[in-house]
Order: structure tokens, then C-alpha cells, then sequence
């Protein structure tokens, strides 16, 4: 198992440095120019020479004259960086300078990442709690009202795109009965403090988690539901009811562990999408995450920013990849995870 | 699962009942709804960042300058810190600024200001240590500066400290006199052990002012940038709190405030910015969530305001945008060369249509490089009326200029009938134009065919598409505008002709380009149409628009005016709008009116694209 996980790490290692170089040079193909972004703030102020000086002074500093290979060894930390002469990249802790808060990326990400996995970390438990117990109540219902009531409504909330469950939910819960607040994090201007201050981020992220729960029951519930029914349509279930076990212990010790092995993917991703952010609801309820910063840093050429979270994002999902592997094998004993 | 939903329901109540109760609030408060994040950094000018909120936030904390600009875009001295800027031109062409300021002023806690707060913030804006944690600040105008900003000097030279409540600057000999000089004389108090964890003091000697004490040091002056409850600051608010994870700012009246140049003190209590979505920005209006929605420009959301206010509880106020979105042409190679190409196109547009449809009845067309709310503009008026060319609708009047100007044959060099029009070229007006054909008799013939580069997902293009590339009118002149779509750091790219990003874009390849440009109170137009070619190299005269009565105009406009000169500036910006205006190295396509919509019990709040919601902000009053 050991030697697997090594084994696992290795390639994990190299996938990240192929996969981190090719985004590194499609972020620096990009036909922008950052010298003259930096410096165009201050172009009233300077005179032609002063300002062509600083110019060349900026694009030296940045390396934008070098090659692509080169500029990527610096940033990854592989030679030394040009102003510090030290070797200053990321494999040193050092994910860039945002151009956009104008401070490290390492200082910018940490704030969002909190907001994020504060509302992932409800939506997702919300949506499991809902979705599993709902596919397995369809499965072994299959064709019923209930079923064929959920089939419909999950299709639907499978089609509608989740920024226009946002806005519906908005009108009906914030603007019409004002029962949810449209937008923010907080109650503007106050100043609670302790169990007040939670419940106040509480209330103001019951919307945006709402909307995410409601946009992922109808994926979720499906998936549950479709590997519940062939794992109900199994000969072993067959046998344990011919043995006479209780219709509970059929469904959830038999056929669930082993309807469990498709779903366990998808839970997987779930939980480590808690770190990734959602672009579109952080943007629709001005909530200051992950996805709206990743937004931003594109939004705004912040390419250092949107690179190092880019980054951020290869490393969760290869881990994930870890994960979801050795899962297989502690939840389905035939899968063998040594090899 | 029935216990579960009621379970679901209880919590979502409980919650709910839990929040809406929200702490007795402050009777004059007011919530601004800002689709800008707060970026956090406070740190003084815009050493580091300058988003619009950021900015806001600068604004309302801090004020004292001795220069500021009034309600029109004009500067003027602020007589609640001083009584006036003494200048005097030195020997080596250098100016020397003293300001002597009013004895009583204090900072947010009490303490009292000195014209050593005023040399600190010199000494701190050009320090090593300032660079060293990436403030962009320009040493060049400041005797000294550069010197100090390099470390090669402990003392800055251009700022001295002449006494406890005077200080003077020196600024170099090739940047006065200029028209807007007066704003080098004026900076802003900082409260110094903000940045610095030595007992710093400031001190004159002979090469200068100096600080004594300790040394600045990179990371306490980026620390200060972050810091918001704390901050000692002098202006109308101050900081209660500043949450960069739920962007939103809660500034407070500050007590010590002794008005800004008029005396003016603020009265609502409290000010707090919070993020908006353009998406939700009405629901949060309407539910309360905000009060303030400021310089609304798009028709549907100015049209919303509007519903708003004929409902009842809101009001608005509108001004012109000072700037415009226009149509920019590169007039060194190519049709664009031509001047009466330019205003071919100019007449084969219908600028008011195009700007009614656009903004949708919220915008007007200027006709030149001015805004509509600039004092220069409203004193200008019967001038520009009698001598300024509004380029008027008139496909006809294109097709005659056209003719004259020899755009007359066909491909093969006949009289010109239909389908694109030709002129015959010399060789250095033919240049290197890739579309020019060679005929073989040896006559060089460019086509009527301009090559646009326009952004893309830019609903200017789309209209302009409709209303010109792809006009009858347009191809009845015999005129071709072919568009491009790229992205906007493309379309950068080649209007800086910058081979630095690709060899392509330093090609001369696309006449004519789609942008906005806005103004700023120091109307400054100097370099913009410089003939020198390092100068063009550099990106300084975007319209590559060689033409020595306008560069000279432009230069004398500001460099070439005494300050106190005001009837021989206008004059000269007078002069400059009509030359740039016979010229046209850009069509204005639309300006903007902009919405600012605010509760009805709020009262006084004037605003203007000069005069911005923290300048209004500070006369409004609260309905009794």
C-alpha cells in the first residue's frame, strides 16, 4: 500500500510540473503587456523619458524578455529571481505578487479560501444529507408518485442553469418575502461579535447555500438513484431477501455499499470542490470567495493571481485522484490498491 | 424525511429570527452600494492601488490638502489650511513652493498638525524604503527626489521645513511652469507613527528635510496600508472598520474634522460601503440592503432608477460623464492619413442616433476632447458655437469630400462608378499599405477600405457594425470598414505598434480602433501629440497624428501658462479643441449621463463627474 502511494506521488509529481508548465506558458502567451499595465497609472506624471526608463526597467525586472522556459524556472523556483537574486518561486513558498490587492498571492488567497469553505462546507453536507437518502427512497420506490415527482423536478433543476435558480430565488426568498437578505456577507454596519457574529454570517449565507444545495440535488439525486437500482437489480440482493433479512438491512448494508462505489467519485469531488469556489454564486451574492477572486484576477490580467489558484487547483485535484483511488479499495474489497 | 424538512425549517426560522434583529442603528447612515471591491489598501495617493472604491475610501479619510479642486474641476486653495502658495522662480529654473499652514488643525485623534506632517508625507512617498515595497511614485518632479529615492541621499532637497507651520517644495525646472503647478505645492498631512515603529521626527537641515529618530522601513510602511481602526488620519470620516473578507468599510464622522475648503463638515454619522452586484443591485435597493447607487449609466439600469424614484422614497441627481467613448484613428499610413477620409466617416455617422440608441436616451455627443462639465467647456460655448464642425449626419457631404480629396477611380486606375473607391498615392503616402494596388503604368492605388480593430463582446462595436461598417451609406460613399474582433490587450497591442508582444503587432495594420477615454480636473494633454519619434515610439501620441500647431498647442496649453494666466489658458484650450476638432484623430461617439440614485430623506447631495459622491457627500443632510 505504502509503495503504491509512493508509486502514486511520483507520478502525481510529474503530472504537476508537465501540467503547471503548459498552463505557466498558455497564462504567458497571452498578448498583454505587464510593464505597461504597471505603469500606465502614473504615465500623466511622468515625462516621455522617465517614463520609457521605468518601462525597460519593468520589463527587465519581470523578465519579459526572456523565454518562456526561463521565466518559468524562476517563477517555479528553479534559478534565482532576478531582483532578489534568490531562488524564489513557488517550490520556495512564493506563489507571486497580485497586481490587483498588490500583495502576495500567498497573503490574498487564505481570506477567500475561509469564506469559501465556510459556504461549501454547508452546501455540500446540506446537499448529501438530501440527495443520498432522496436517490435511495426513489430507487427502491421506482415509478412511484414520489419517484416519478423527483424525476421531474430534479430534471429540471438539473436544466436550469444555477445563475438563473440564483435570481428566482432571490425574487421569491429576498425581494418578495424578504426572508433571506439579496446579497453580502453581513448585516452592513453591524458590529456583532461572537455566537451573533456566526449566526449573522449564517443568515446571510442561508440563500446562496440554499441555491447551491437546490442546483445540485437533481445531478446527485439521479446518480444515487441510477446506481441504487442496479445494485438493487443484483442477484445477492435477491439472495438476502430469500434469506429473510429485514427489507432495511437489504437496502442499506448491501445494496448501498455497493451502489456506493460509483457515487463515491462524485462525493469525493464534492468535498474537495468545498476549496474550489463557485464563480457564478459568489459573483450573483457578492460573497468574497475563492470563484469571485479567481473571477477577478482573470478579469482584471492578474495573471500571477489567477496562476497561483490555477495551481492550487491542480494540486486538489490530483490529490483528489489520490483519494478517490485508495477509497475504492476500503470501500470495495475486490478493488486492490497495492498494485 | 418529514422530520427533516421540519427540522430544515425550524433552523432556516431560527436563524432568520436570530439575524433580523440587528443592532439598534444609527438614525444617519448611510449604506453605498459599490459594484467595485474594497481592495484594503488605505496606504496614502495611489502609491499601490487605485480602484474607484479604494479611492473613496482615501478621499473621505483624508483631505488637508492646500490645493484641492472645487465643484468645477478647478483647483483652488483650501482656506481652512492655509491662506495661500507663495511661489518664486529660482536662478536655475527651478519653482519654489511655501506653504504656510493655519495653526489648530488636528488629526482624527486629537493630535495637532505641524508642516512636519506635510514634509513626512514627501519623505515617506519618495523613500527607498516606500519603492522597496512596491509604491509606484514618480521622484522626477520633486529638486532631489531621485536622489533620495535611490538612497544616494539621507535629506530630500526640494522639501524643506521652515518652521513649525511652514513648509516649502521646490519642483524642477523642466516641469514649471505649468498651468496646474499649484497641486505640486500640495500634499497631505500623515500622522507619522503610523509609519514607522521609530520615533521618527522630522527635521531641516541644509541639504534638506530629513527624518531623524530611526529609518523607514519597507514592511511598517506596507503595514500601514492594512491598517483601518487604528489609522490617525485627517479628513471628513475615519475608519471603523474595513472587512476585506465581507468587502464592506464603516467610516464614522470624524470629530476633529474642521471642514474641507469651504468649511464644509459632514453630518451623517455614518458611511458604509458595501459590495453590489449589477445583477442584484435594484433588489438590494429595494429591500434596504443599500441606499446609495452611484453613476448608473446603462439605460435599463437608469431606466430602473428612474421607475424607482416615480414610485416614491428615492430621488436622483444626473450629470455628464467627463469623457467619451470614441472612435480612434492611426493617421500615418493607410485612408486614416487622409483628413478628409476622417470626416468622411465622421459624416457617414449618425452620432446622435448612435449615441441616443446606445444609451439608450441617457447620453449626448461632444465634439472634441472636452467634457460637458468642465468650466473651459461652459465658458467656451459661443465660440465652439460659431466656429466648431459638429459633423452633422450628411452621407452626402462625405462622398463630395471624398471626391475633392481625389478618392475618384476604380481598381483599374477608370473613373470611379461603383464598389470601393481608389485615389492614386505617392510612394510614401502608399507606404507599405498591404490592400494598395500597383497598376502597369506604374500609379500606386489605395482603396477606400479601412481595417477596424475592435474588442471584443463590445456592444459599441456591435452598433457601430450596424450603424457604419455595415451602413448603406457607407458603401454607397464607395468606403469599406473591415472589422476585426480581438481581444482587448490585442487591440492594445497593435495600437502601441508594440513588437515586444509579436512581431505582427508592430506592423502598421489597423486604422482605426474602438475606445473610451476619460478626463481628469488637470486637463492635460501634453506629449499626446508629440512629433519626436522616440516619443511616438513610447506610445505618447496614440493617433500618430503629426501636426505641429496641435503638439505646440498642446504643450503651450499647460507649459506654456502662467497659472494665474486663466483667460490665456482658455484661450490656448480653446485653440487646441478647434484644431483637434478640424483634425479629428478620433470621432467622439457618445458621453454618458450618468444616474446617481439616493433615499429621499437625503438632502443637498449634489453630484457631478467633477464633483464625486465623497466631495457631495460631505453637504448632504438628513431630512428632520
Amino acid at each position: 500500500m505504502a509503495k503504491y502511494v509512493l508509486k502514486r506521488i511520483g507520478y502525481m509529481v510529474i503530472v504537476f510540473f508537465v501540467v503547471s508548465f503548459l498552463m505557466y506558458s498558455i497564462y504567458n502567451l497571452i498578448p498583454t503587456d505587464p510593464a505597461r499595465a504597471e505603469l500606465e497609472p502614473l504615465k500623466m506624471s511622468l515625462k516621455p523619458e522617465e517614463y520609457e526608463e521605468r518601462y525597460q526597467q519593468l520589463r527587465d525586472e519581470y523578465g519579459l524578455d526572456d523565454p518562456i522556459p526561463i521565466r518559468y524556472a524562476r517563477w517555479m523556483g528553479f534559478m534565482k529571481d532576478k531582483q532578489t537574486d534568490t531562488y524564489h518561486g513557488m517550490l520556495q513558498g512564493y506563489f507571486g505578487y497580485s497586481s490587483l490587492y498588490k500583495k502576495d498571492v500567498s497573503v490574498v488567497i487564505p481570506e477567500r479560501m475561509e469564506n469559501t469553505i465556510f459556504i461549501n462546507i454547508f452546501s455540500t453536507i446540506l446537499a448529501l444529507a438530501i440527495t443520498i437518502p432522496l436517490g435511495i427512497y426513489c430507487a427502491v420506490h421506482k415509478k412511484g408518485k414520489v419517484d416519478n415527482a423527483v424525476q421531474v423536478v430534479t430534471i429540471i433543476g438539473y436544466s436550469i442553469p444555477v445563475y438563473i435558480i440564483a435570481l428566482i430565488f432571490i425574487w421569491f426568498f429576498a425581494v418578495t418575502f424578504e426572508i433571506f437578505p439579496v446579497s453580502g456577507s453581513q448585516t452592513p454596519g453591524a458590529s456583532y461579535t461572537g455566537i451573533r457574529q456566526f449566526l449573522d454570517r449564517l443568515y446571510y449565507i442561508s440563500l446562496p447555500v440554499i441555491v447551491m444545495t437546490f442546483g445540485s440535488l437533481g445531478g446527485m439525486t439521479r446518480y444515487v438513484r441510477a446506481a441504487m437500482i442496479e445494485a438493487l437489480s443484483m442477484d445477492y440482493i435477491r439472495t438476502a431477501r430469500a434469506k429473510g433479512l429485514r427489507e432495511k438491512v437489504v437496502i442499506y448494508s448491501h445494496a448501498w455499499r455497493n451502489a456506493l462505489l460509483p457515487v463515491i467519485t462524485v462525493i469525493i469531488s464534492w468535498f474537495l470542490g468545498i476549496f474550489g469556489g463557485s464563480v457564478i454564486i459568489e459573483n450573483t451574492f457578492g460573497l468574497n470567495g475563492m470563484g469571485a477572486l479567481y473571477y477577478a484576477g482573470l478579469m482584471n490580467r492578474d495573471y500571477e493571481l489567477a496562476l497561483a489558484i490555477q495551481m492550487f487547483y491542480i494540486v486538489v485535484s490530483l490529490i483528489g485522484q489520490l483519494v478517490t483511488d485508495l477509497s475504492y479499495g476500503f470501500v470495495d474489497p475486490r478493488v486492490r490498491i497495492d498494485k | 424525511m418529514k422530520k427533516f424538512l421540519a427540522l430544515l425549517l425550524a433552523v432556516v426560522m431560527m436563524l432568520s429570527l436570530a439575524a433580523c434583529g440587528g443592532e439598534a442603528s444609527n438614525d444617519t447612515r448611510l449604506i453605498y452600494g459599490s459594484t467595485t471591491e474594497v481592495s484594503g489598501d488605505i496606504g496614502p495617493g495611489a502609491w499601490w492601488t487605485n480602484n474607484a472604491t479604494d479611492k473613496m475610501i482615501r478621499d473621505l479619510i483624508n483631505d488637508y490638502q492646500p490645493v484641492v479642486t472645487n465643484q468645477g474641476g478647478e483647483f483652488v486653495i483650501n482656506e481652512t489650511v492655509c491662506g495661500g502658495v507663495e511661489s518664486v522662480a529660482n536662478d536655475d529654473g527651478s519653482k519654489t513652493f511655501t506653504v504656510k499652514i493655519n495653526e489648530g488643525l488636528v488629526f482624527s485623534n486629537g493630535e495637532p498638525i505641524t508642516a512636519a506632517n506635510y514634509v513626512a508625507y514627501a519623505l515617506i512617498a519618495y523613500s527607498p524604503a516606500a519603492a522597496e515595497a512596491g509604491a509606484k511614485v514618480s521622484a522626477e518632479q520633486v529638486v532631489g527626489a531621485k536622489e533620495y529615492q535611490a538612497g544616494e541621499a539621507d535629506a530630500l532637497a526640494g522639501v524643506r521645513l521652515v518652521d513649525e507651520y511652514t513648509y516649502s517644495i521646490t519642483i524642477s525646472g523642466d516641469y514649471v511652469p505649468y498651468f496646474y503647478e499649484l497641486s505640486y505645492a500640495s500634499l497631505t498631512p500623515l500622522y507619522i507613527p503610523m509609519y514607522a515603529s521609530a520615533e521618527l521626527t522630522v527635521v531641516d537641515t541644509e541639504a534638506g528635510a530629513k527624518f531623524e529618530g530611526g529609518e523607514l522601513v519597507a514592511s511598517e510602511l506596507d503595514a500601514a496600508r492594512w491598517m483601518y481602526a487604528d489609522a490617525v488620519t485627517a479628513g471628513p470620516y475615519v475608519i471603523k472598520s474595513l472587512d476585506t473578507g465581507a468587502l464592506e468599510t464603516v467610516l464614522e464622522i470624524n470629530k476633529n474634522y474642521a471642514g474641507n475648503f469651504e468649511g464644509q463638515k459632514p453630518s451623517i454619522n455614518q458611511l458604509v460601503i458595501v459590495k453590489s452586484e449589477v445583477a442584484t443591485q435594484f433588489d438590494m435597493l429595494k429591500t434596504g440592503a443599500i441606499d446609495v447607487l452611484d453613476s448608473l449609466s446603462d439605460g435599463n439600469e437608469v431606466n430602473s432608477a428612474l421607475d424607482l424614484e416615480a414610485q416614491g422614497g428615492y430621488k436622483t441627481v444626473n450629470f455628464e460623464r467627463n469623457g467619451y467613448g470614441k472612435i480612434q484613428f492611426q493617421c500615418d499610413f493607410g485612408p486614416t492619413q487622409f483628413k478628409a477620409v476622417r470626416h468622411a466617416v465622421a459624416y457617414l455617422l449618425d452620432r446622435n442616433e448612435f449615441a441616443n440608441t446606445f444609451c439608450q436616451g441617457f447620453g449626448s455627443v461632444v465634439h472634441g476632447p472636452y467634457g460637458l462639465a468642465m468650466w473651459m467647456t461652459k465658458e467656451s460655448t459661443d465660440r465652439f458655437e460659431a466656429e466648431m464642425n459638429t459633423y452633422s449626419y450628411d452621407p452626402a457631404k462625405a462622398v463630395e469630400l471624398l471626391v475633392e480629396d481625389g478618392w475618384v477611380l476604380d481598381a483599374e486606375g477608370n473613373e470611379y462608378v461603383s464598389g470601393v473607391r481608389y485615389k492614386e498615392v505617392t510612394a510614401e503616402e502608399a507606404g507599405d499599405y498591404e490592400l494598395n494596388v500597383t497598376l502597369a503604368d506604374g500609379r500606386i492605388l489605395m482603396p477606400l477600405h479601412i481595417k477596424w480593430s475592435s474588442s471584443e463582446a463590445n456592444p459599441v462595436s456591435e452598433l457601430l457594425v450596424t450603424m457604419l461598417s455595415n451602413g448603406q451609406q457607407t458603401a454607397d460613399a464607395g468606403m469599406v470598414i473591415e472589422q476585426t474582433v480581438m481581444s482587448f490587450d490585442e487591440l492594445l497591442n497593435y495600437m502601441y505598434r508594440d513588437k515586444t508582444q509579436g512581431d505582427q503587432y508592430g506592423v502598421k495594420t489597423y486604422g482605426m480602433y474602438n475606445l473610451a477615454t476619460n478626463f481628469t480636473p488637470a486637463y492635460d494633454q501634453s506629449y499626446n501629440f508629440s512629433l519626436d519619434p522616440e516619443y511616438v515610439a513610447n506610445g505618447w501620441n496614440q493617433n500618430y497624428i503629426f501636426d505641429e500647431e496641435l503638439d505646440q498647442l498642446s504643450m503651450d496649453m499647460v507649459y506654456g501658462v502662467d497659472p494665474s494666466d486663466r483667460e490665456g489658458y482658455l484661450k490656448l484650450w480653446q485653440d487646441f479643441i478647434l484644431k483637434w476638432n478640424e483634425l479629428l484623430p478620433e470621432i467622439p461617439l457618445y458621453s454618458n449621463v450618468y444616474y446617481t440614485i439616493y433615499p429621499d430623506w437625503l438632502e443637498n447631495f449634489e453630484e457631478s463627474s467633477l464633483w464625486e459622491f465623497q466631495q457631495a457627500i460631505l453637504y448632504a443632510t438628513v431630512a428632520k
